[in-house]
């Protein structure tokens, strides 16, 4: 058991590393084909267009949601770190503790959070773009997957709440 | 609980003390204090069985059932 939980923790953190190293990469590329654009923006900008309506309030927003769909997936792999935590408390030998329930929660929580924002910042996106946004093919995307995932982390933490229970119970058994 | 665990008594009548009780049972004195002080939630009958055979009584003689 503790070999598996070694061989675990090393290929979460490799996950949890490649994930960090490929969301700065995309960040970098972002920022730096975004700065650009902005300039030749303030160039071109109609000043007499009242704000709310010109194309540079447009392009703002495209880019702000664009840099929250980027804070999103942080923040998924900031749930995915909770994974370490759990191994951690596995290896100390504590399987069935509240802290683990609470992290299990919690995962659950940021898969589901996760998904249903990304969901809304596409669809504004959309909306920005003009481009057509399809709720049923959007559902179809890989990402959605992680909704049942969560609710499997909502399972788990009821599992483990009842083996918490069970663990005490065995323990006070004499 | 309704149900006392009077191993205190039996322990004075058999002049034995906990830990050497524990010993011959084979628990640890921590579970052995865990039951005289009536937190145990349940108790194994093979426990129960040692517990007799080194103190040479009855389960009656350790458990009471006292009404609420």
């Amino acid at each position: 058991m503790k070999d598996n939980t070694t061989i675990l923790i090393i290929i979460t953190w490799v996950v949890l590393l490649s994930a960090v190293s490929i969301l700065l990469n995309d960040i970098r590329e972002f920022d730096f084909n975004q700065f650009k654009a902005f300039q030749n923006w303030a160039k071109s900008a109609d000043s007499n267009e009242s704000w709310l309506t010109s194309k540079n309030a447009i392009q703002w927003s495209y880019y702000i949601i664009s840099a929250a769909l980027f804070f999103w997936r942080a923040y998924l792999i900031y749930g995915f770190s909770y994974f370490l935590s759990i191994l951690k408390e596995i290896d100390s030998g504590n399987y069935f503790s509240d802290t683990n329930i609470k992290y299990f929660k919690k995962i659950g929580d940021i898969f589901i959070q996760y998904t249903v924002s990304v969901l809304i910042l596409r669809f504004l996106l959309a909306l920005i773009g003009e481009s057509t946004f399809n709720f049923f093919n959007e559902l179809k995307a890989e990402f959605t997957f992680l909704i049942p995932a969560g609710l499997a982390f909502y399972i788990l933490a009821e599992i483990f709440k009842r083996g918490k229970q069970a663990e005490e119970d065995n323990e006070l058994t004499i | 609980m309704p149900i006392l665990v009077n191993l205190d008594v039996m322990l004075a009548r058999r002049k034995m003390k906990s830990n050497e009780l524990a010993e011959i049972v084979g628990i640890t004195t921590a579970n052995l204090s865990i039951l005289k002080t009536g937190k145990a939630k349940a108790i194994r009958f093979s426990t129960l069985e040692a517990i007799c055979e080194a103190l040479d009584c009855q389960p009656a003689d350790i458990l009471e059932y006292v009404k609420d």
